[in-house]
């Protein structure tokens, strides 16, 4: 078997407010293979996106276990978490997230700008990331002046830049018509076909067959796990 | 990297432009006064601070005792100068005498030795010694001028009389003619003496010449000390002023003569000259002091200006940071650490607080001639050559942006990246509500005390104009009579009053009311003993009373001959404990030392001969020909320049080489009160901008607020809310804020008002309404601040802020 990404034992997640106390995640066990391309869906509510942040170490579990690369990291520090996370991680949004003062260029050039890599080399890589998912004329523009579609391949362009060993996607086209949608996955499984590690949320069931593997969640637990047919191969 | 920050800072600061102009106005305007103010205090605190030895050049001052109580004064005696020298300057390194006068009659003489021209001189002059210019650092250019001072009858002019008086001709060795009194040659021409010195000449004339024109009395005498000779001596760095102090006195006891026991008793005190400037119960020859209250007044404003512009930004930056939410957890996400994420923000601040700076420095460059005009001062604004200035500014840039800035960058830090990247970040969750309240209310507590303050130094000011006085002080002409021409007089007084516009004419050793007095001892009731207090001289003819319309209780006015007939005021009458006006009548009064017996003729109301700081004093008037001084004349102000055209007519022919220089009485007591009034431009001013600069950031924060609660606007609308409705709603809490602030104000300000008043004998009496009054405009400017708003909010269309979510 080959060696897991990620591997989550028993992972739980409350949330706790002044009167009500949500479990969104109730003891979910699953594990990422490098080179994986996994979906996560679910009804809404059901706790995927809580299961995401996990994964992103964006929010730290209440109880259980969750290795990444092999170290456990349940309990690791904020600023632990930050750091593995801007080594180790890219990230994809519903609603693209990106800041809007910054040009296309310098969206794509943050990670890279935070690891503290030197200029020349964030040039080479950011512009590799653009040709890459064929953005790169509209490197000086403002995301204002981009469509959705665009403006989810530079978000891609970004979290592939800094090179991740997992790339975290929460309905990535959830915001994008069918058309800029399958645009998006393509990109995302020929990024997956190059190497790429990639766990995505997904309403969408078309979505779901570019993945490997389908987790179905349903209120914070796993139900099925779906190994997909013709990519059965690849995952195990 | 800092490419980065600050194409983020400038771009994010572009892209908010409403927010960022009003944050920028703010500060600017904030700023702009923070270095206005630092101009005034650094000017004011440079004065005679220039001089090389300033550290231990002192002045002797005289402190008088008398049975009931103390004076200062700063004159030393006449011959105190002689003595010291005569006594190897008793150790001093080197001592100076001087007389200043305030301005004069100045001819210039042409070859014939006949006045060609002729001024009233304001300026100051000088009787100086040639150490005067050894001991302070003036430019003299030329040292052969300075020693020519050690000649009587010589005079140095500074550039601007030099030019005024001989039109840029060669003024060396050309003469000149002092209050007709003293003949002088031109021996120097000297650079214009700098603004901040309160040895102010602009004529230097030589002190040996004083002894012939001494116009108060014997200038060797040990019995009269006059505020307009002073001694300056310097300290020798191996003496301590305590050691020097006390030489000084001994030498004082054992070398005046036996003064009469009634004298008041004497001794020195050395006063260092850095104090001379600030302390008020000294006078000096500008004739200004700024206490050293009024400087920390005028520091604290300056603060509370940049607190209040700092406050709005801090507002205006946490209310805002709910915006960046996103933006902040984009970039923690991507692994941006806290640290970085601070730098960023105090970046942004850095930024805008550097913008407001240079804004400001242009602002006040602009706005500096107009303070100059409204303090009478002449500060000069040189913002690259004056290191201090420089520092300042780069300390406030530095300062703000750390007080404004570390708080919302440390907001905006911490969030949470999820919570961030979802806007789950309202206004209530940025903790800073309880805390933007708290700052809402300093900053409307420092509004309001400001206000309160204006209104009371106003009021108080008003006070002043309009305290009957015990005489009428309106509709009558003033003017220095020229001195040694006594002949005159009383043909002129005749000569004056010829002519239907001119009602009375008196002539008096002073006004009423007047910032000079006489005092003296006196005996009462045939008593051998001196009384225990003194009594104000009014010297005055037998016009005087009516003039000034002053109230006879008892008695009557004297006529000019009555020499031994006075008319004493209720304050003396009371205490001497006369028990009524008309017992007083026929009783004895002998003055000085018992030369002079006669009786009270007739009794008066009281009315005030100094400023109202000071209580009234007992007073005597008297007939005394030789010693008036002022011409008064009541003028029918309806004929104003008909009468002024007679009065200068009937003058230029008495006088001919005198100038008709007049005044109106009740102007020159006005003048009385220009320390004040400075003061209350300045606060009107200033707490005119707090509150404008208060009401920016409240503008900020309910439009705001306005924008983050369009949609609940809309549903509120879509159910049924009115305009007025929605207005509350955005009100309320602010009015609470305002409300709250308006509770500290009160004893804040009750406590410094009651303080200011403290220095005035007469003054108002605090009143509620000035407080409540600034509540009340307080509040009304804040709630249209706030409606302006809330109605734009109302105004919009629901189904528009309904989609805006
Ligand atoms: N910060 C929070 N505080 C309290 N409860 C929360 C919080 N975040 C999520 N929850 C709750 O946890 C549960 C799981 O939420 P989560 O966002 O993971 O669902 P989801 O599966 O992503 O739903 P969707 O498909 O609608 O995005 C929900 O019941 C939600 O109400
Ligand atoms: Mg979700």
């Amino acid at each position: 078997m080959k060696k897991s990404v990620i591997e989550t034992v028993n992972l739980q997640k409350k949330y706790v407010t002044d009167t009500v106390e949500t479990t969104a995640l109730a003891g979910v066990n699953i594990q990422v293979g490098k080179g994986e391309f996994v979906a996560i869906m679910g009804p809404s509510g059901c706790g995927k996106s809580t299961l995401l942040n996990m994964l992103g170490m964006l929010d730290a579990p209440t109880a259980g276990s969750l290795k990444f690369m092999g170290t456990e990291i349940a309990s690791a520090t904020e600023r632990h978490r930050a750091n593995l996370r801007k080594e180790n991680l890219g990230f994809i949004f519903q609603s693209f997230n990106l800041i809007d003062e910054l040009t296309v260029h310098e969206n794509v050039e943050l990670p890279l700008f935070y690891q503290g890599l030197p200029k020349n080399e964030i040039k080479q890589r950011v512009d590799a990331a653009l040709e890459r998912v064929g953005i790169a004329h509209r490197r000086n523009h403002f995301p204002q002046q981009l469509s959705g579609g665009q403006q989810q391949r530079v978000a891609i362009a970004r979290a592939v830049v800094g090179r991740p060993s997992l790339i975290l996607a929460d309905e990535p086209t959830g915001n994008l018509d069918s058309q800029h949608g399958r645009e998006v996955m393509t990109l995302l499984s020929e990024l997956n076909e190059d190497g790429a590690t990639i766990v995505m949320v997904t309403h969408s069931p078309s979505d779901a067959e570019y993945a490997h593997r389908i987790i179905n969640l349903l209120d914070g637990q796993v139900i099925t796990e779906r190994i997909h047919a013709t990519s059965a191969a690849l995952a195990l | 990297m800092f490419k980065m920050y600050f194409l983020t800072a400038s771009r994010s600061i572009l892209r908010n432009k409403s927010y960022s102009i009003l944050n920028i106005a703010g500060l600017t305007l904030g700023i702009t006064c923070s270095i206005l103010l630092f101009l005034v205090i650094k000017y004011e605190l440079s004065y005679d601070s220039f001089h090389s030895k300033a550290d231990r050049i002192y002045r002797a001052t005289t402190i008088s005792s008398y049975r009931e109580g103390e004076e200062k004064s700063s004159a030393a005696h006449y011959p105190l100068a002689d003595l010291l020298r005569t006594n190897k300057n008793l150790g001093f390194e080197q001592i100076t005498q001087t007389h200043g006068e305030e301005g004069g009659q100045i001819n210039v003489l042409g070859d014939d030795g006949n006045s060609i021209k002729r001024f009233r001189e304001e300026a100051h002059i000088g009787f100086v010694e040639p150490e005067f210019f050894d001991i302070f650092d003036f430019e003299t250019g030329n040292q052969s001028a300075v020693a020519s001072l050690s000649e009587p009858n010589n005079v140095i002019l500074t550039e601007t009389l030099a030019t005024k008086y001989f039109d840029g001709k060669n003024p060396l060795g050309r003469l000149i003619k002092f209050n007709n009194k003293l003949t002088l040659k031109v021996t120097g021409v000297i650079p214009d003496l700098p603004n901040n010195t309160d040895l102010p000449f602009s004529m230097f004339i030589s002190y040996k010449s004083f002894i012939d024109y001494s116009p108060y009395g014997d200038a060797k005498s040990w019995n009269t000390l006059s505020s307009t000779h002073q001694l300056y001596a310097v300290l020798p760095e191996s003496k301590t002023e305590k050691e020097a102090t006390a030489e000084l006195n001994n030498l004082l006891v054992n070398h005046i003569p036996d003064k009469s026991a009634n004298l008041p008793k004497e001794a020195y005190s050395l006063q260092p000259l850095k104090d001379i400037h600030f302390n008020a119960e000294l006078s000096n020859y500008s004739n200004r002091t700024v206490s050293r209250e009024v400087i920390w007044s005028m520091a604290l404003v300056g603060i509370f200006m940049v607190i209040v512009a700092c406050i709005n930004f801090v507002n205006l930056a946490t209310a805002q940071a709910i915006k960046r939410a996103r933006e902040v957890g984009v970039r923690k996400v991507m692994g941006s650490s806290q640290l970085q994420l601070m730098l960023q923000f105090l970046g942004e601040t850095f930024l805008i607080t550097l913008t407001a700076t240079l804004l400001s420095v242009v602002l006040a460059e602009l706005a500096l001639p107009y303070l100059n005009e409204l303090l009478e001062l002449e500060i000069t604004f040189t913002v690259l050559q004056d290191p201090v200035l420089l520092f300042f500014l780069v300390a406030q840039v530095l300062l703000v942006t750390l007080f404004a800035g570390i708080y919302p960058a440390l907001i905006m830090a911490r969030f949470q990246p999820i919570a961030a990247l979802k806007s789950r970040i309202n206004t209530q969750k940025v903790a800073g509500l309880s805390l933007r309240s708290a700052l809402v209310v300093l900053q409307f507590t420092i509004c309001q005390v400001l206000i309160i303050c204006t209104i009371l130094v106003n009021e108080q000011m008003e006070f002043f104009k309009s305290k009957s006085l015990g005489f009428d002080k309106e509709a009558v002409v003033t003017v220095f009579l020229p001195t040694g021409e006594g002949k005159k007089l009383m043909p002129m007084r005749q000569e004056l009053a010829n002519h239907p516009a001119v009602k009375k004419i008196s002539l008096a050793s002073s006004p009423p009311s007047a910032n000079f007095t006489f005092t003296g001892n006196f005996k009462f009731n045939n008593s051998s003993e001196d009384v225990p207090f003194h009594a104000n001289y009014k010297m005055a003819d037998e016009n005087y009373l009516e003039l000034y319309d002053m109230k006879v209780l008892a008695g009557r006015h004297y006529k000019d001959s009555d020499s031994a007939a006075y008319v004493i005021n209720e304050t003396m009458r009371r205490k001497l404990g006369i028990e009524s006006p008309a017992e007083a009548i026929n009783k004895t009064i002998a003055l000085g030392n018992g030369e002079v017996k006669g009786y009270i003729i007739g009794v008066v109301e009281d009315f005030h001969q100094n400023s109202l700081r000071d209580p009234i004093d007992p007073a005597i008037i008297l007939a005394r020909p030789d010693n008036y001084w002022f011409l008064s004349a009541k003028i029918d102000m309806a004929n104003k320049q008909e009468a002024l055209q007679h009065l200068e007519k009937v003058w230029n022919k008495t006088y001919p080489d005198d100038v008709f220089d007049y005044e109106f009485l009740d102007e020159t007591i006005e003048r009385f009160y220009q320390d004040e009034a400075r003061q209350n431009k300045l606060f009107k001013i200033f707490s005119i901008i707090a509150i404008f600069i208060g009401c920016l950031g409240l503008y900020g924060l309910v439009a705001f607020m306005a924008a983050q609660r369009t949609k609940e606007v809309g549903i509120r609308k879509v159910l049924g809310a009115s305009m007025f409705n929605i207005t509350v709603l955005f009100s309320k809490e602010f009015v609470k804020l305002v409300l709250i602030a308006f509770i500290l104000a009160v004893p804040i300000a009750y406590y410094l008002m009651n303080k200011w008043l403290q220095d005035f004998t007469y003054r108002i009496t605090l009143d509620y309404w000035p407080f409540i009054l600034a509540g009340v405009v307080t509040l009304i400017i804040a709630i249209i601040t706030m409606s302006s708003q809330a109605i734009k909010a109302s105004l919009t269309n629901p189904v528009v802020s309904l989609k805006s979510e």
